[in-house]
């Protein structure tokens, strides 16, 4: 399999050890990842709050790259996958502003070509036999919490989610790994992302909420497929210290690739939580 | 004016429902369908049968009941509703009238009103309906657990079930999807899914019993099957097959092992009557020994010839004892011969017609195929060359050591090397291996994915170090010296036969030789059958030729199956020819007409979604037998496999995946003493000939999921509310202990939600649902009343308690019950995975009105569902091509019942989400409305019982007749019935005294009709059941022997004995013999009872010229009775004489003038003005009305029935200024502005400053607290009408509580859309009006922020609701019918009697009954007219049996009797000086008995004397 690949700005700063892990992962997976050649960004955090014509014109640049390259685009933040599949919808709906883009971009017809985030590719792409063939070191029971927060899911009429209020591939695939994926009621709760820096004692509220349910179903960390979304739950918690991983450095530990350089990435140290699993050397 | 009749002969005026067929001249139908027997449908079928039309009533479950049986209690009198609807399902059961026909579907409707012909899909219900007596000992022998739907899947039921205790008919049913696949795919249909699901159930010896229905060698298919069963398992979607065929031999093992400890385990076989005909059957192989059983089973004579010295045939001979040892198949073999079949072995028949002459009449052949085939190649001929069929008989009849050894010394250290690659091949192989050879090989045309041996066997054979050598030809037989020295060969590319040929390309330079000292042929078989030749054409010279269908020869009697027939094939497929051979050679001998193979019924396929195996299933592990190594396998002839351990069983049958549901296991028809069980019913389609259609199929809960967050389905403690009925019901799942279901304890704090999928436009459905918020504080209060622990919170939008009595209840609900009401949305709930509790999040508002966000923890949460057509409904509405909103329910005229399709009404909650006692109304509207449609017709399609004339008894002494059920097991499993018999045959004057296994049955109605001729019985004593339910069943019984209802007695022997004293069967049989000997003592003294009857004057008085008043009137007529509209005013029309907007659908002034010039133009109606009713006097049938007319006289009216229709008027206030500002106008002045084509320009500009209008004037206040139901709807129909006029007007309404119930909602958010505000206010803090400058200032404080807004307003509009009439206190007390507390009618129950009073004859409807809409007035008119016509169209009324006395010398006159009867049935004659009872209105209550100071009242059929000696005898 072959997948263009958009990183989007986080990946390249606050969550680069998304990046390397969802490097590190679709590697030994076999899954090619070719990077957009200049992609740019997609303005999620604040374009469409401002000017609703940025906010689908930014995307609509990503798409038209990514429709030259006849593939599929990995974007495993959840924001720019949100803000670019909300974009083709617009600019679908909308023959002006296609118009308008194209003129800008070049084409947007002619593929097939569409946004894909992460954990639909792990979980409904591949055979999931092949996946559990590559395990190398099961996850032991280590107990988790899935976390999707609000992007990878919502509009849901627009991302075609299945059920926004029980969201199950990260569960599934956890629990597959031999994690123990806990039953917990704020999957796809906001954790505040968004108000981070202008609202923190908004943010910091509903972060403790999240922390605390996740301690209240017995888990001992919390895994997400979103940079914001780990960003803001490390950095927002007060006193917990309870680890926030991305689902991919979960996978690369069960696959035994990459190396645990990535982690000092962290604002908590998952380091000791492994080591009580007998999940890290 | 005089009282003159109308002309009678004047023409009836054709409705606008009149049917074509009518004008046509063709015959109208008097026979009515309704679909749907909830309460709704029972409604109008008893109302259209009791006024002479015949009723088909269809309900698509196996019962009647519909939603209303699966409630608890019912509001707002907390009623038990199973309690109050019982009688009506009872009623309805029995009617004589009503046809109930259960799983059953309208499936389309030809022709017009009048005369429809409508087709029907009955589904099977697999149960005998005539035979079923509800004992359930089918469902306590049915080994499949089905979730319990009317338990909305709480409990678990089985697949035959009956679908509630008090279910009509009282009869079970089976769920059936189909013929589980691993059925279908077996060539004898083995019921696997059955013998399954019985070893899943640990009930082995019933497993094998189910096994042995279909196949008579279950431990040789049990090992050597080739289970395409197992192929077809849908479990293989999930994981691996079921195990079936280990868990077949895990049971016949279990079963011989049981036998051989001398333990009985099948019930003896009942012998047939011998037929006299002689059967020869040659072979004992699989086809013809299962064939001989079938015979003989049939009282044939079965002589079975086998040539070899064994039986068994290939199973014997042919099957290696490795695979399948002797013993397995002797035994099933010496089963076959314990049956009466006789066998000859070492008897090879070499003449067919000498076993004619020999006396047979039918031959079987079963010879099977035992000549091997060899290759003609160059040394196939060799002496160590053989056939592996002759390789095969030969070791293993030498292992048995049967015979001389013949092969064992030459084979030892032998190469040998086997030519073939099926089974026989691996058979051979592994045969050459125990005996020793040094080396075994096989070798085979087809590559390893061709071979036809099974892969497990190839693997088997290579465990045993057996090489095989796929893809080759062999050229020849290599020899040295005479003997074999190996095989040539070379590889190939195999492509299959064709024509029976191989075709295949030698791959050059590929030969070579195997060395090899003997070689074995396995490449097919053929039968002997050269003895037949003269006798038989056979196909290709060996093959006998027979029927497909009937395996008859051409030679007449003589029939042939099996390997001879089909070439080799496997032991199952030998035994569905033997069956086959079987049934036509029993035909064959009774000269009955050869049939062909039953269809079989559709199969249950399981197609597994992705989801569907995540949601639930769990990949288990496939069981399978414990397995001798290859080593210890290669040294030994013992069975290699050996069976599942009972564990190993138990596990692997829980696997199945229940594809079929029912898995036809047969359990129940063997459990069954009524012989009602039948599995072959199949779909069946039934044509009716009806003039009217009545659709009340009802709603079904809509999904709670479309409001994800709430959790239902993921929290285990979100349930629905309909789900809550049944916890708390005492009849429910959990005898009413409200529990959690995900711990069991005793829940505290429990929140309802309400509005989960009403009211909303994304996902639910966008119409108020009517009934939720007063079944969520009905349950809050019942839960509360079951365990006073529990604090109810509700979460509502708004409260809609528009009913009568509805607001009082939702008030002392809340002031007195303890239910905690919150106007909030809850926007999420979450679970607490430790403890299952519940955090709510809602908002609420803080001091200064800032919203604040609330997180509360609960218990439990209640989901108020709302309700939606379901998809069989839409479906059948598409069918009917009847007109659907988009919501899907029928576009109709509203206040008719009438569909987009003339003759075809709709009712209930159909029509739009509705309560009880509104679907009980609107039922008759629609009964009504089919009625006129049918008046012409009347009585023609009924029928009525015409029973013998009574014998006369006044000579005879007391013969009693004494009849004890067993009613299955129920009673005889506890009591000694042949003992309680005997006892009471010893009982004074008894002089006849049986048993029955069921008392209630048909044939035992017969019997004991018969014994009341042959013993001139005179008085009859059942002891049995309740009478509540039976009773009159046997009173009929006893009329159709010409003996009075009034001498038969009833002793209830099994709720009252057997059911209680399970435990102490010898204290319950005590119980019974004095239970029975308390009957005997009362019946001893019974005397006839004779019932009073009074005539009927076919009229009736409608009080009140109103819309209601003039609807029953017209409809009445119409339905073919006169009228006397009485009116007060000048004019006909009450309220609706007032000006008012056309709006949703109604045009009130169009109405006016309809209903007004129907009325007076109606030749069966008499109308008159201005008149009075003086004094009303009689009772039903014979009422005597004194009318003052508008002139002064007075004229006196006969009429049987009387119609109150009196209205009621608009609250007359001066509260919020009214009166003294002038811009203050009421809602009606509004209406009155609006009915006009143009506002005129100076109100426009007083509007234009604002209008407010203000909600609740004089409603739901302490001098009036009740809710006037109208004034909402009113208030946004003229909002959204005034903004339609223009839209710069500033509407803002006021209120407590929006009140837009149903479809009214879309007002709501019509008048939302448009940019009408909605303020709410507290009753605690009303708005106050004050004159500003230019206009008037409105103040008040917005709830629940609690802000201060002011409002300046050109107009403020008072919506002042409804008051009682005044004049209803005069006529109440003329009627003798009571008022409620507010002064409207009271009638006689809430729920199930809206039109009725307790007063026989007596009707009320529109607003006399309560505050109502003009739709609504004119259903419960027409219901009114419905419940007349059925008393008016019956010649004489007949009192009940049961009715009170009075003796004349004991009565003293004191009144009390009267005063305590509560249907006016008692007067006092001062004549006479002694009380009276008015028979026909006696109900038999008892009341006035137990009043009566001096014993004076005695209730007939329970007199002191009788009930005295009663209780002696009981204490004796």
């Amino acid at each position: 399999m072959e997948l263009a690949y958009y990183p989007g700005c986080s990946l390249h700063s606050t969550g680069q050890e998304f990046d390397l892990s969802v490097r590190a992962v679709f590697s030994r997976l076999g899954i090619g990842l070719t990077e957009l050649e200049d992609w740019s960004c997609c303005g999620a955090s604040s374009a469409h709050a401002i000017d609703p014509d940025l906010a689908v014109m930014l995307p609509a640049r990503n798409l038209a790259l990514a429709q030259r390259t006849g593939l599929d685009v990995l974007m495993p933040c959840a924001a720019c996958y949100n803000r670019h599949v909300v974009a083709s919808a617009h600019l679908a709906e909308d023959p002006a502003l296609r118009a308008r883009a194209e003129e800008m971009y070049g084409s947007l017809s002619g593929t097939s070509t569409q946004a894909r985030p992460v954990l639909e590719v792990l979980c409904q792409d591949l055979p999931r036999g092949d996946l559990l063939e590559q395990v190398v070191r099961p996850l032991n029971g280590l107990p988790l919490v899935s976390y999707y927060g609000c992007l990878l899911l919502r509009p849901a009429a627009i991302l075609q989610s299945e059920d926004p209020e029980n969201p199950v591939l990260m569960d599934e695939l956890l629990t597959d790994l031999g994690a123990e994926a806990r039953r917990w009621s704020y999957a796809s709760e906001c954790c505040g992302g968004g108000l981070s820096l202008t609202r923190p004692p908004v943010v910091q509220r509903l972060v403790g909420r999240l922390v605390e349910a996740a301690r209240e179903a017995g888990a001992e960390a919390i895994v997400t497929s979103c940079p914001l979304c780990q960003v803001n739950l490390e950095m927002r918690q007060s006193g917990q210290h309870l680890p926030i991983f991305y689902v991919t450095e979960v996978l690369a530990i069960a696959l035994g690739v990459g190396a645990p350089a990535w982690w000092k990435k962290h604002l908590i140290d998952p380091a000791p939580l492994l080591r009580r699993y007998s999940l890290v050397g | 004016m005089d009282c003159a009749q109308p002309d009678e002969s004047v023409p009836t005026k054709a409705s606008p429902d009149e049917s074509q067929a009518a004008r046509a001249g063709q015959a109208v139908v008097g026979s009515a369908l309704i679909v749907g027997g909830g309460i709704g449908g029972m409604q109008a079928a008893l109302d259209l049968a009791e006024a002479g039309i015949k009723v088909y009533l269809a309900e698509s479950s196996p019962a009647i009941g519909g939603t209303m049986a699966q409630l608890d209690k019912t509001f707002p009198t907390n009623d038990c509703a199973m309690c109050i609807m019982s009688p009506k399902l009872v009623d309805v059961g029995r009617h004589l009238n009503i046809e109930v026909l259960t799983n059953a579907d309208l499936h389309s409707l030809e022709g017009d009103p009048g005369h429809f012909q409508a087709s029907l899909i009955r589904r099977p219900r697999f149960v005998n309906l005539d035979r079923c007596t509800g004992c359930g000992e089918c469902a306590a022998a049915c080994p499949i657990d089905r979730p319990d739907a009317f338990n909305w899947g709480l409990s678990q039921r089985q697949a035959i079930f009956k679908l509630y205790p008090q279910a009509i008919p009282n009869a079970y049913a089976i769920e059936k999807a189909g013929m589980s696949p691993c059925r279908e795919a077996c060539p004898i249909h083995q019921r696997a899914q059955g013998y399954v699901a019985l070893v899943h159930k640990g009930r082995y010896a019933d497993a094998y019993r189910t096994i042995l229905e279909e196949n008579p060698f279950p431990s040789i298919c049990g090992r050597i099957c080739n289970h395409r069963c197992e192929e077809a398992c849908s479990r293989g979607q999930v994981d691996a097959p079921v195990n079936i065929m280990a868990l077949k031999r895990f049971v016949a093992d279990w079963a011989w092992e049981r036998r051989q400890a001398g333990e009985t385990i099948l019930p003896p076989r009942v012998e047939s009557q011998p037929s006299g005909q002689r059967v020869a059957v040659v072979g004992s192989g699989p086809a013809g020994m299962t064939c001989a059983q079938d015979l003989v089973r049939q009282g044939h004579a079965v002589t079975v010839f086998e040539a070899l010295s064994v039986p068994g045939g290939m199973m014997r001979v042919g099957i290696p004892s490795f695979r399948l040892g002797a013993e397995a198949v002797q035994r099933e073999i010496d089963d076959i011969l314990a049956q009466g079949v006789e066998l000859r072995l070492n008897a090879r028949v070499q003449d067919l017609e000498a076993l004619f002459a020999d006396g047979y009449s039918a031959v079987f052949l079963a010879v099977g195929a035992h000549r091997g085939v060899r290759l003609p190649i160059p040394g196939a001929n060799l002496p160590q060359v053989h056939a592996a069929t002759d390789f095969l008989r030969e070791s293993r009849l030498e292992l048995e050591d049967v015979t001389e050894p013949a092969w064992d010394p030459r084979l030892r250290g032998q190469r040998v090397m086997v030519l073939g690659g099926g089974n026989v091949a691996i058979d051979a192989a592994m045969t050459a291996v125990r005996l020793g050879a040094a080396w075994v090989g096989m070798a085979c045309l087809e590559d390893r994915q061709q071979m036809p041996a099974h892969s497990w066997e190839i693997r088997d054979a290579e465990e045993e170090g057996i090489e095989v050598f796929p893809a080759r030809t062999f050229h020849r037989i290599l020899d040295r010296d005479g003997k074999v020295s190996g095989v040539a060969c070379s590889q190939v590319v195999f492509r299959g036969f064709v024509d029976g040929r191989p075709d295949f390309d030698v791959l050059p330079g590929t030969e070579e030789e195997i060395e090899a000292d003997w070689v074995i042929f396995a490449i097919g078989q053929h039968p002997e059958s050269e003895w037949l030749t003269e006798a038989l054409p056979l196909a290709r010279g060996r093959y006998a030729q027979v029927d497909s269908e009937t395996l008859a020869t051409a030679r007449p009697g003589v029939f042939a199956g099996g390997d001879m027939v089909s070439g080799t094939s496997f032991v199952v497929d030998a035994i569905a020819a033997g069956h086959r051979a079987g049934a036509s050679i029993d035909r064959y001998l009774r000269g009955e007409a050869m049939p062909l193979a039953a269809a079989l019924g559709s199969v249950a396929r399981v197609e597994l979604t992705e989801a569907q195996r995540r949601a639930g299933l769990r990949p288990m592990e496939r069981q399978e037998g414990r397995r001798l190594p290859a080593e210890a396998r290669r040294a030994s002839e013992r069975e290699f496999a050996a069976g599942l351990t009972e564990e190993q069983a138990r596990a692997e049958a829980a696997r199945c995946l229940e594809c079929g549901v029912c898995s036809e296991c047969l359990q129940c028809a063997y459990a069954c003493k009524a012989d009602a069980i039948d599995h072959g019913q199949t779909e069946e389609r039934q044509m009716l000939e009806v003039g009217a259609v009545v659709l009340a199929p009802g709603l079904v809960p809509i999904d709670p999921t479309v409001r994800s967050e709430f959790g239902y389905g993921r929290y285990r403690n979100v349930v629905t509310s309909l789900e809550f009925e049944r916890m708390l019901s005492a009849s429910g799942p959990w005898g009413g202990e409200v529990t959690r279901p995900s711990d069991g304890k005793h829940p505290e704090r429990v929140a309802w939600i309400q509005c989960v999928g009403s009211r909303e436009t994304c996902g639910g459905q966008d119409y108020c649902s009517s009934i939720c918020c007063m079944y969520a504080t009905k349950e809050a209060i019942i839960a509360r009343e079951h365990d006073a622990h529990i604090e109810p919170t509700i979460f509502y939008l708004d409260i809609r308690s528009h009913g009568k009595g509805f607001e009082e209840y939702i008030e002392r609900a809340g002031s007195e019950q303890g239910v905690r009401y919150v106007r909030s949305m809850v926007s999420s709930v979450k679970e607490n995975p430790a403890t299952g509790d519940l955090r709510l999040a809602y908002a609420t508002y803080g001091p200064e009105g800032r919203p604040q966000p609330r997180e509360e923890s609960f218990d439990m949460v209640v989901l108020s569902v709302g309700l939606r057509p379901s998809p069989a409904v839409r479906a059948m509405l598409d069918r009917l091509e009847i007109e659907v909103d988009p919501n899907g329910f029928p576009r109709g005229a509203a206040g008719t019942g009438r569909t987009s399709r003339p003759g075809v009404f709709v009712a209930g909650s159909l029509a739009e989400p509705k309560d009880i006692p509104e679907t009980v109304v609107e039922a008759g509207c629609a009964a009504a409305m089919a009625s006129e449609i049918l008046a012409a017709a009347r009585g023609t399609r009924t029928r009525e019982i015409v029973f013998p004339d009574e014998r006369d008894l006044s000579q005879e002494a007391p013969r009693v007749g004494v009849f004890v059920c067993h009613c299955g097991i129920n009673i005889g499993g506890v009591v000694d019935v042949p003992d309680v018999v005997e006892a009471a045959a010893q009982l004074p004057d008894v002089v006849y005294a049986e048993r029955n296994l069921y008392t209630c049955s048909q044939d035992t109605q017969e019997k004991i009709a018969r014994v009341i001729q042959e013993q001139r019985l005179n008085r009859v004593v059942v002891a049995s059941c309740t009478p509540r339910t039976h009773e009159p069943l046997f009173q009929d019984t006893l009329r159709q022997a010409g003996l009075n209802p009034g001498l038969f007695e009833m002793a209830n022997i099994r709720e009252q004995d057997s059911w209680v004293h399970r435990g102490h069967p010898e204290l319950a049989t005590r119980k019974a013999k004095q239970l029975v000997a308390m009957a005997v003592t009362k019946a001893r003294g019974l005397e006839p009872i004779r019932r009073g009857s009074v005539p009927v004057e076919p009229a009736a008085l409608v009080i009140g010229g109103g819309l209601a008043g003039m609807t029953a009137a017209r409809s009445v007529a119409e339905q073919g009775f006169r009228v006397v509209l009485v009116e007060r005013e000048r004019q006909l029309g009450g309220h609706l004489r007032q000006a008012k907007p056309a709006a949703r659908g109604i045009d009130p002034a169009q109405l006016l003038a309809e209903a007004v010039g129907a009325v007076t133009s109606h030749p069966r109606i008499e109308c008159h003005l201005e008149a009075s009713i003086e004094e009303i006097g009689g009772y039903v049938g014979q009422f005597r009305t004194r009318l003052r007319l508008a002139d002064g006289a007075e004229c006196e009216i006969e009429h049987g029935a009387i119609v109150v229709a009196s209205g009621a008027q608009a609250v007359e206030t001066c509260d919020y200024g009214y009166g003294s500002l002038p811009g203050v106008i009421t809602q009606q002045a509004l209406d009155g502005l609006l009915a006009g084509d143009a506002l005129p320009e100076a109100e426009v500009e007083s509007l234009r400053q604002g209008v407010v209008m203000i909600q609740c004037v004089g409603s739901r206040q302490p001098e009036r607290p009740y809710c006037s139901r109208v004034c909402c709807t009113q208030a946004l129909q003229n909002a959204v009408l005034l903004k339609a006029q223009d839209a710069t007007i500033p509407v803002t309404v006021l209120y407590r509580d929006l009140r837009t119930y149903g479809f009214r909602e879309a007002i709501y958010r019509q008048a939302r859309s448009l940019g009408v505000r909605f303020l709410q206010y507290s009753e605690h803090a009303p708005p106050e009006i004050a004159q500003g400058e230019g206009s008037l200032q409105v103040r008040l404080r917005v709830q629940p922020e609690n802000a201060a807004v002011e409002l300046p307003a050109g107009r403020v509009v008072l919506s002042t609701g409804i008051d009682p009439n005044p004049d209803n206190g005069r006529l109440s007390r003329m009627l003798k019918v009571p008022l409620t507390r507010e002064g409207f009618f009271l009638e006689a129950h809430a729920k199930l009697r809206p039109v009725d009073f307790a007063a026989e004859g007596i009707f009320v409807c529109g607003l006399a009954h309560s505050p109502r809409s003009i739709e609504e007035s004119m259903e419960q008119a027409r219901a009114a007219a419905v419940r007349v016509v059925g008393l008016l169209s019956k010649a004489t009324l007949l009192s009940t049996p049961i009715v009170a006395t009075v003796n004349p010398r004991l009565c003293s006159a004191c009144g009390i009797c009267v005063d305590v009867c509560p249907f006016g049935a008692r007067q006092l004659n001062l004549e006479r000086g002694c009380a009276e009872v008015i028979e026909v209105l006696c109900q038999g209550c008892g009341a006035c008995i137990s009043a009566c100071p001096n014993k004076a009242s005695q209730q007939r059929g329970f007199a002191f004397r009788e009930l005295g000696q009663m209780v002696e005898e009981a204490i004796r």
